[in-house]
């Protein structure tokens, strides 16, 4: 394609502000008289709030409120940042008599400091009714488990005697017949843990009310729209009355796919008409936000003898914590985002989501396809291994194809039918190609094995998919006016949460226009000045808010291109922009530049060059991705190093193509975590036991592997300048790649998250014992 | 966190630091690389913190008749690249490169991370290694006491209150003996899950002397004398190794279970005991 913005690698538009340290993020404003908000957590997993008495609380100087479930409204409501209807349930409520787990909202207050508050939680005195607990998801189910959702007003609850949240089951063709169709069927279970986002910027808010008395609320948001329209219905008061403004974001992965502190500080702020704030600290960020939804895996495949899968069926049991939060979405993607890797006719997903008394679940990188990729791409190795075939040919014998339909989505859509996805780009086989050239599979698939030594060598692989924005549901729409200078002002309700949308968006409107980078002013994600969007999440933004930037453009171009035609007295047909100019495509060459076009609208014309457009998509083109990682083992001790991860991904075109390759880049520094080493432990009280970067691991800089990120381009009909998506893609092989590689390099299967060297020792003694090390250093 | 408020005094001179610290209500601070973590963390909210950091001539470090004299607040970085720790006692400076990164490293100090006694801290099992003694201070007292008698239990070591590390004493290592220091750091705070300090003597082929020190472990370090015994008595590696978490009581966390544990411990030991056996000469 011949572009001068697009696909170039521009700086971010938002760039010299965050380097320079400029008043950027929500934390970077100090407003008059601001109040610090601070939640009291419960200490029980289950229990019933009998007695809470606040008076010694309010009584201490400086506190300026004190908030229980007495003082507020009860609205059932999910956290869920998403599109009304949200497919959770409305199990939620800004604070409640009944608490579910350690750390749910019990009281909140808002003090003149932090120091203040803190101690105002200490004098709130409450007796707690202890109910029994269920902390396993396994025995969430059970008869007679104590039931965590026995409140009558909350609804879309899929089962609440049984603490079931949500339940799916879809097929296509049929499965029974597929398997009986099969030369071999083969079944294991694999179990994923609860990962926690750790983002740079914990989830903070700052709320007061402006000189009309409307609520404005300053906080770091992926869903400014949402939030604004369940603040209003939580709290009652017209959407009206109500402004969300999300600044720059430090990172948000799902996590800040949710309102989580925007109610209750808005609360706090209409209680005490002053500014609040209220920022989570990182313990509180670990158990008090949101985490990956564990999952239990049982993955089924019936393949023939020549490797042709013919049938796939995944049952998934996962636990959503105490809330439902995203609990039939995130599942629902489990099967419909990771079954039609495969070509199989024959397709089935089972799924119970239960709560249990534990962390609440979210969205998160990935969004259930993470769980269920570990299985499949573990299962698929494993199966091509049984076979004699290489991995590498079993996925070019049965992946996805270009011209294929995708029937399963067409089932499993955002909580409801869906619609049938069409592939019309496909880089997955080139992602496969150039993923084993950068490896060098070949050769290390032969020679690995054979070295000498206690520290085993071995490649691993996996092929992965994802979504770009929900098909029929994520929507988006852009304004753009122009100025006397020949800029434009872009507005767009897009999110940027550090990902760099308001950079890609700007490139498309640049594109589009005909002018440079410079020239596009962008705001974006205030719900007061910026026009409706669904948010960021599910890769949705760079094909649906750039989908509603490029049509805005190709509108005001046009306007352009009319003040333009009378300056230069050509029909407009012979006119294009590039270059801050516009131009006759016939000669003789003549141009104004874009300023002298401004000035003339402007000012002539009595003209205000500007219009907007609203996107969406009927299908949600997937990026596709081949993770390939050599890893170490250190057969004495069990640790796994992972020393080269190959990522090769199809974006579609990528707008930015260094901004593309740090997504990915982050992807799987947040996939060797969830690989390797993240998990947030809870006792058998439900108290979190790891909620600080001292005890839970993260990978950071030093910790990385050699890394190989590349970009295998496509056109994507869908897209904007034939863009997809990329952000969460990378993420999801990481983990089946990592254990694949484990499986050549000592023999051994491992098929629980994360893989801890503890762990990988035992199995490797188990499977292994030849491995044992000499007698004087076996375990006793 | 915010830590609880304190007060604070930076002492200019030790009688100053030994007079205000001698009613025992207050807590000695040097690199303040554990209890300001401590503090902020709400685990530790002492009335009083006294700095030693403005204490002239408490971070020098000095030889003299076969043993190098460190003060208290020498940091971990001064013994990794000091030329006479290098020379004399490299076990040490091996060992100080191994805490934390640069930045605690050029904070933390020798004296500070002892009377923290971490049970995961990497100095210890050195110390234990090379038979090396702290001398401890009050203001009307000077007493020093073997390493192996100063590390008692977790956080808990022999200095009493109105006490301050001083120094700390080290015998000088032969040229020709070998050391190593070998550590599994936990993946996340890089303290030791599991730390083994070997050193080795050899004459004509054979072990003569042995010391091994052993820190993360269990409660507190602690020499392996039966592994030491067997090396000395012409055993192999493996054999003594195996021996070396014998009798002692071991530590399990989420990391770590205690039997994975006491399987690192001989892995570790193992490795150390090699390489050190290779550098002997």
């Amino acid at each position: 394609m011949n572009t001068t913005v697009v696909g170039k690698n521009l700086r971010k538009v938002d760039g010299f502000k965050l380097v320079t340290g400029g008043a950027a993020f929500t934390d970077d404003v100090l407003l008059p008289g601001m109040l610090y908000g601070k939640i009291l957590p419960s200490p029980y997993a289950h229990a019933r709030i009998k007695r809470i008495d606040t008076s010694k609380a309010k009584a201490l100087p400086g506190v300026h409120a004190v908030l229980t479930y007495k003082d507020v409204p009860r609205v059932p409501h999910t956290t869920a940042g998403q599109a009304w209807p949200e497919p959770s349930p409305y199990d939620t409520y800004l604070l409640d008599s009944k608490v579910r787990f350690v750390g749910d909202r019990v009281a909140a207050v808002a003090a003149e400091s932090r120091a203040l508050a803190e101690q105002a939680l200490r004098l709130i005195d409450v007796d707690y009714e202890v109910l029994p607990a269920v902390l396993d998801m396994e025995a969430a189910m059970d008869a007679g488990a104590p039931v965590i959702h026995d409140e009558p007003d909350s609804t879309k609850i899929f089962d609440r005697e049984h603490n079931i949240a949500a339940h799916i089951r879809r097929e296509i063709g049929n499965v029974d017949d597929g398997f009986r169709e099969a030369d071999f069927i083969f079944e294991r279970e694999y179990r994923t843990q609860r990962q926690q986002h750790c983002m740079l910027e914990p989830h903070v808010t700052i709320c007061w009310l402006d000189g009309d008395g409307r609520l404005m609320i300053r906080t770091s948001t992926q869903v400014p729209y949402h939030c604004r329209r369940q603040v209003a219905m939580i709290l009652q008061i017209p959407v009206s009355r109500v402004r969300v403004i999300k600044p720059r974001i430090g990172g948000g992965f799902g996590g800040k796919q949710e309102m989580l502190l925007e109610d209750i500080c808005s609360a706090l702020a209409l209680a005490t008409r002053r500014p609040v704030k209220i920022e989570y600290t990182r313990e509180e960020e670990f158990y008090m936000a949101r985490s990956r939804h564990p999952q239990i895996l049982r993955m089924k495949m019936g393949v023939k003898r020549d490797g042709t899968v013919v049938a796939s069926h995944l049952q998934v049991l996962a636990t959503t914590g105490a809330y439902g939060s995203h609990a039939s979405t995130v599942q629902g993607n489990t099967g419909s985002k990771v079954l039609p890797l495969y070509r199989a006719p024959h397709l089935r997903f089972e799924c119970d989501v239960v709560y249990t008394n534990t962390p609440v679940a979210g969205a998160f990188r990935g969004y259930g396809c993470p769980q269920g990729f570990f299985a499949q791409e573990s299962l698929a190795d494993e199966i091509a291994y049984k076979l004699g075939m290489d991995p590498v040919e079993f996925h070019r014998k049965n992946a996805i194809r270009l011209g294929d339909v995708d029937k399963l989505s067409a089932q499993l859509g955002e909580g409801k039918e869906g619609l049938p996805r069409v592939i019309r780009s496909c880089g997955l086989p080139e992602c496969v190609k150039r993923g084993a050239a950068a490896i060098d599979w070949d050769r290390k698939r032969q020679s690995l094995p054979a070295r000498a030594g206690f520290v085993k060598h071995g490649v691993g692989m996996s092929c992965t998919m994802q979504g770009s924005g929900i098909a029929g549901i994520d929507w988006a729409a852009s304004f753009l006016k122009m100025n006397e200078d020949g800029s434009f002002f872009l507005q767009v309700g897009a999110s940027d949460v550090g990902a760099g949308a308001d950079t890609v968006l700007a490139q498309i409107a640049a594109e589009t226009l005909g002018v440079s980078l410079g020239k596009i002013i962008v705001t974006s994600g205030d719900t007061d000045f910026t026009p409706f969007d669904t948010g960021a999440y599910a890769s949705s933004t760079t094909i649906i808010s750039g989908g509603a930037v490029k049509k805005a453009a190709e509108k005001v171009r046009a306007q352009v291109l009319g003040v333009a035609a009378k300056m230069l007295a050509v029909p407009v047909e012979n006119l294009a922009c590039a270059k801050d100019e516009v131009f006759t495509t016939t000669k003789p060459r003549k141009s104004v530049s874009m300023a002298e076009v401004a000035l003339q609208a402007l000012y002539q014309e009595k003209l205000q060059i500007m219009d907007g457009a609203s996107h969406y998509n009927t299908d949600s083109p997937p990026p596709f991705c081949a993770t390939f990682a050599e890893v170490a083992v250190d057969t004495q001790t069990g640790r796994v190093r992972v020393v080269h991860l190959a990522t090769a991904v199809d974006p579609g075109v990528a707008i930015n193509p260094m901004q593309a390759e740090g997504q990915v880049e982050g992807a799987v520094t947040q996939g060797l975590g969830f690989a390797l080493s993240e998990e947030l432990m809870l006792n058998h009280t439900g108290w979190p036991m790891n909620p600080n970067f001292l005890d839970y691991k993260i990978f950071s800089a030093k910790d990385m592997p050699k890394l190989t990120t590349i970009l295998v381009e496509t056109e994507e009909p869908l897209g904007p300048y034939g863009a997809k998506s990329v952000s969460e893609v990378p993420i999801n092989g990481v983990a089946p790649a990592i254990a694949n590689a484990i499986f050549h390099a000592v023999g051994v299967r491992i098929r629980k998250l994360p893989i801890r060297p503890e762990d990988m020792l035992r199995a490797l003694y188990e499977q292994q014992p030849e491995l044992k090390p000499e007698e004087a250093l076996v375990t006793q | 966190m915010i830590p609880q408020n304190f007060e604070y005094s930076a002492p200019a001179t030790l009688q100053e630091a030994l007079q205000l610290i001698s009613g025992g209500e207050c807590k000695v601070m040097a690199g303040g690389m554990s209890l300001i973590p401590l503090m902020k963390l709400r685990l530790a909210a002492p009335e009083h913190v006294v700095d030693l950091g403005r204490v002239p001539g408490l971070n020098s470090i000095s030889e003299s008749g076969g043993v190098v004299c460190i003060g208290a607040t020498a940091t971990h970085h001064d013994i990794e690249s000091s030329p006479v720790i290098r020379g004399r006692v490299p076990l040490l400076a091996e060992a100080a490169s191994h805490i934390g990164d640069v930045q605690v490293r050029n904070r933390g100090t020798l004296g500070g991370s002892i009377a923290h006694a971490d049970p995961a801290a990497d100095y210890p099992a050195s110390l234990l290694a090379l038979e090396a003694k702290v001398r401890l201070v009050s203001a009307n007292s000077d007493r020093t006491v073997e390493a192996a008698d100063f590390f008692l239990d977790p956080f808990t070591t022999a200095v009493e209150s109105g006490e301050i590390v001083l120094e700390v004493l080290v015998p000088i290592e032969e040229p020709r003996e070998g050391y190593r220091y070998e550590k599994v750091p936990h993946p996340a705070s890089g303290f030791a899950v599991v730390g083994v300090a070997a050193r080795i003597k050899k004459a004509g082929g054979k072990t003569t002397l042995a010391r091994i020190g052993v820190t993360g472990t269990g409660p507190r370090a602690f020499r392996a004398l039966a592994a030491e015994k067997l090396l000395e008595s012409g055993a192999d590696v493996a054999t003594a190794a195996a021996a070396v978490a014998e009798g002692q009581e071991t530590n399990a966390d989420l990391y770590a279970s205690a039997e994975y544990r006491r399987h690192l411990t001989r892995v570790w030991a193992a490795r150390a005991l090699t390489l050190a056996l290779s550098r002997a000469s």
